[in-house]
């Protein structure tokens, strides 16, 4: 629902995905104020946006795969694995952070097909019966390969990126970066439902019966669905690494895997904004506890509460989030956020 | 010849009783037509209950003798299974299978989380319930617990197939897994469906808890079993409850194999990659299974 008196002259304009000047503007000074905040915030906040960020793209990647082709993908944090030790090993060889995240995101595609090609024999949950076993597969794998491969039990360091000479490791640097890539994810599934393929998705979701009678190849879209969602994992994999600095299988596992799912659904699976209040919320909840629990630690001195409490209780609030959201609101914060938009312009008329 | 024996029997024992978790999925796949993925979680809880009722009350200086803490765990269970029924799945009846799916990975986080606060993430003994030892067959050394498991895995497996195939109860829940929207036009009550599944399959992770880490360790991480047993009902076709013990049967088998003549070669990794290789194997070919029911939607 559009403010009275908002109209457009031209099907061009009435099709772009930022409607008004007004929100353009409020889109330039939201990226303005992004790209300046380094020059005046503290490390601890740059760090967890900029972890917040690279958590955007994977779960972008899910919104691709999962919101938009129905197909549902508990591999993810697999997924962003294999980008991960794919970056960790190609900058240990010395390639450049401009190739090696590509790099990345083709072979994390290239694996995820290989887990989707049973799309062309089965589809609902028996589908995601296979991304379950190449999460289960991922840590196994890893640590059966030789040392010298991929690290094994010990892990992968990881050669910081450079640009023209200039290193791009420290916390302004990845921050910057991961802003990027974060932007572009965002751009790509803003623009992804309006675009041939996304419509395709987004026909196989809603029926895919009715999606091969119109002529859509059904089991390759699935397949694409999955290349696309993996390619984000890719670049969201490389960007943990350089983050992280250090790659082990135990940053991967299937519980990461539902912290994305979680995000998704908490923020919205039909919807592109979704992803963004998702992690936003989540994010949020979770540094909250954290913060809750080091206070209460320092008060208690060393009372009953530990770090395994505080993942425990982080666990708990994610999965009370998922359920509620499951139970009262499938549609996430997105449309939460609609509402309440849609019931601000209208005011004081109702809604309906 | 004697070691490749012993393997055999061996893998053979633990395949049957991976197949009683096995059977878990199963009957709440058949009674709801929801594949839970908590159910590893949920046999952890019935093992920490009963480690509640046993150890735990020992602990605090109450000491409650075997049985009584045996039915106490049941009962604990029995409530368990209701609990998760009503605020769960009740809501979620005749929703889409990615919401009902969803709200299994939910309850995955929830139970893990849970059962860390509750009984801390440290590790310890489980109570030994069965006896510890091993039978001398001739040559072969046969462990007792995991024996009396798989034989009472064999006895309740046919006993199950029996209540779904021929009771009025049973027959109830096939429908329900059928479809729930047709359940309920026919006047079957969906939510008594999800709720007797539900208890059984808790109570029967619960079992398998008992007989799996009888004497062993007992943590949070002992859910991968639930993983491991998910390939197994696949295998042994989702609505069939036999077929899951004959898939316990040949993965357990084949692990055993893979773990003497593949492991060494591929450094541990071929016996953990099994039953997942086997399951997307399954999944290619045969999607329903060696007995499921032939109604995977295909394209």
């Amino acid at each position: 629902m559009r403010p009275t008196g908002i109209f457009f002259k031209t099907y061009a304009a009435e099709a772009r995905v930022l409607e008004t000047r007004r929100s353009r503007l409020w889109l330039l000074a939201l990226g303005v104020m992004l790209v300046a905040l380094p020059l005046f915030s503290g490390p601890w906040l740059l760090g967890q946006l900029t972890y917040a960020f690279i958590t955007l793209i994977a779960v972008y990647g899910l919104f691709v795969t999962v919101g938009m082709a129905g197909q549902i993908n508990i591999a993810q944090s697999a997924f962003v694995g294999v980008g991960a030790f794919t970056a960790a090993k190609l900058s240990g060889l010395g390639v450049p952070f401009w190739l090696v995240i590509p790099a990345a995101a083709l072979v994390t595609g290239a694996v995820s097909v290989l887990f989707a090609l049973p799309a062309s024999r089965v589809k609902g949950f028996y589908l995601a019966l296979t991304t379950l076993a190449a999460q289960i597969m991922f840590p196994i794998v890893i640590l059966a390969l030789p040392m010298s491969w991929l690290g094994g039990l010990v892990g992968l360091p990881v050669v910081s990126p450079e640009l023209f000479g200039l290193s791009l490791g420290t916390p302004h640097g990845l921050y910057w970066l991961a802003l990027v890539f974060a932007a572009v994810a965002m751009f790509c599934a803003f623009n992804l439902p309006r675009s041939r393929l996304g419509r395709a998705l987004r026909a196989v979701h809603d029926n895919d019966t009715a999606a091969g009678v119109m002529g859509i190849p059904v089991a390759r879209i699935k397949i694409e669905a999955f290349f696309a969602g993996a390619l984000f994992a890719g670049v969201a994999g490389a960007l943990t690494a350089y983050y992280l600095q250090f790659v082990t299988v135990s940053s991967f596992t299937i519980f990461a895997s539902v912290w994305y799912l979680g995000m998704l659904i908490v923020g919205g699976i039909n919807s592109p904004l979704g992803p963004i209040l998702g992690v936003a919320f989540i994010t949020f909840i979770q540094e909250g506890l954290h913060t809750m629990s080091n206070m209460l630690l320092q008060s208690e001195s060393g009372g009953s509460f530990d770090g395994g409490a505080v993942f425990a209780l982080s666990s708990i609030v994610l999965a009370l989030c998922i359920l509620i959201a499951l139970i009262f609101e499938p549609r996430g914060l997105a449309h939460l956020w609609h509402t309440i938009k849609t019931n601000f312009r209208l005011w004081p008329f109702p809604r309906n | 010849m004697i070691n490749l024996l012993q393997a055999l029997i061996d893998g053979a024992l633990v395949g049957l009783v991976y197949g009683l978790v096995a059977i878990s999925f199963v009957v709440i796949y058949r009674g709801s037509k929801i594949i839970n993925l908590a159910q590893g979680e949920v046999l952890v809880i019935g093992a920490f209950l009963l480690w509640t009722f046993t150890e735990g009350a020992r602990n605090v200086g109450i000491d409650i003798p075997l049985p009584i803490a045996l039915v106490l765990t049941l009962i604990a269970c029995v409530i368990f299974g209701a609990v998760i029924e009503r605020t769960v799945f009740r809501p979620l009846i005749g929703q889409s299978a990615f919401t009902i799916f969803m709200a299994g990975i939910a309850l995955l986080i929830l139970l893990r989380g849970l059962a860390q606060l509750i009984w801390g993430a440290q590790t310890r003994s489980a109570p030994a319930i069965l006896p510890e030892g091993a039978i001398d067959l001739g040559p072969f050394l046969i462990n007792t617990g995991l024996l009396i498991g798989a034989i009472f895995t064999i006895v309740l497996a046919q006993a199950l197939h029996l209540f779904f195939t021929r009771a009025r109860l049973g027959l109830r829940l096939a429908a329900v897994a059928e479809n729930h929207t047709t359940a309920l036009s026919l006047g079957i009550s969906v939510r008594q469906a999800i709720a007797v599944s539900w208890i059984t399959a808790t109570v029967l992770a619960a079992t398998a808890a008992v007989v799996l880490l009888s004497g062993s360790i007992l943590s949070l991480e002992v859910a991968v079993i639930g993983f491991k047993a998910l390939p197994i009902a696949l295998l042994g076709g989702l609505e069939s409850i036999r077929g899951a013990l004959l898939a316990g049967l040949i993965i357990g088998i084949a692990e055993a194999l893979a773990s003497m003549y593949l492991d060494p070669i591929t450094s541990g990794a071929a016996s953990g990659l099994l039953p997942y290789v086997v399951m997307i194997g399954v999944l290619f070919i045969r999607p329903y299974g060696l007995f499921g029911w032939r109604r995977i939607e295909r394209l």
